[in-house]
């Protein structure tokens, strides 16, 4: 039985594990003060230190991110916009996905940061 | 007739067993596990409309500029960012109302606007905008 159940667990953590969100490697910009950002329905935009975008693990271009957003917003408009980028990236990529949230009439944006008791992540 | 003697084993109920309640333990430790590391913290932004213009005046206002690398200039005044602290904090003693106008250099690194942030929210103030300056 605890074979079984052993291979049970094995099973279950491997599937959340897919289920896991794609995680980019940044360095997260760091603060304190922060607050909890998570909502019920959230949409992760990561940008790397040279500028690229990338959303579920996909690299896309500015124009596929306004999309994206586009179609999450169309689903959900309560949808949670949260901003994970590098703190070394140039803030004009930061400014085009303010612009496109703008453009598309989104009013909050989530900056994620690291409060720096986890060195790596938020 | 030799009759061997066995022993029969006692049927053990699933769910009386220990192994389930190990098992249940284990997953629920795993789901808390993996929840908190999901969980976003950082500054929620409240974007106003493209193009909106809202109107402040002058005497509130408070101008910094962050350059490509990342020096920040106060009124066009180079200052450091425990010199910016000091004087956004004694400038909102002064005027509740005042407003942090940042213009940033396109190649600026991404923490700088975060470390504004963190600064507006360390000091309570409301009225704060950012824009790209121009390369």
């Amino acid at each position: 039985m605890s074979d079984i159940a052993f291979l049970l667990l094995i099973f279950i953590m491997l599937i959340s594990l897919m289920n896991y969100r794609q995680e980019e490697p940044i360095d997260y910009p760091e603060a304190s003060l922060t607050e909890v950002t998570q909502a019920d329905n959230n949409l992760e935009i990561w940008v790397r230190r040279d500028g690229t975008i990338v959303i579920d693990g996909d690299v896309v271009s500015e124009r596929g991110a306004e999309g994206i957003i586009a179609d999450a917003i169309a689903e959900d408009p309560s949808v949670r916009i949260h901003l994970l980028a590098d703190r070394n990236t140039e803030y004009r990529t930061v400014a085009s996905i303010i612009s496109i949230l703008q453009t598309l009439q989104h009013r909050v944006l989530s900056l994620v940061v690291s409060d720096g008791t986890q060195e790596g992540t938020p | 007739m030799l009759r061997v003697p066995t022993r029969r084993r006692n049927r053990v109920d699933i769910a009386d067993s220990g192994a389930l309640s190990d098992l249940a333990f284990l997953l629920i430790i795993f789901f808390i596990v993996i929840a908190v590391f999901n969980i976003n913290s950082g500054f929620l932004l409240g974007l106003p409309r493209k193009n909106s213009v809202t109107t402040v005046q002058t005497d509130d206002l408070m101008r910094v500029a962050i350059d490509a690398d990342d020096a920040i200039q106060l009124d066009g005044r180079p200052v450091d960012r425990r010199e910016l602290t000091e004087a956004v904090r004694a400038r909102r003693q002064v005027q509740p109302n005042m407003t942090l106008m940042v213009t940033i250099d396109p190649q600026a690194s991404y923490q700088s606007l975060v470390s504004l942030v963190e600064l507006t929210r360390m000091l309570d103030v409301d009225n704060f905008s950012f824009r790209m300056g121009e390369p």
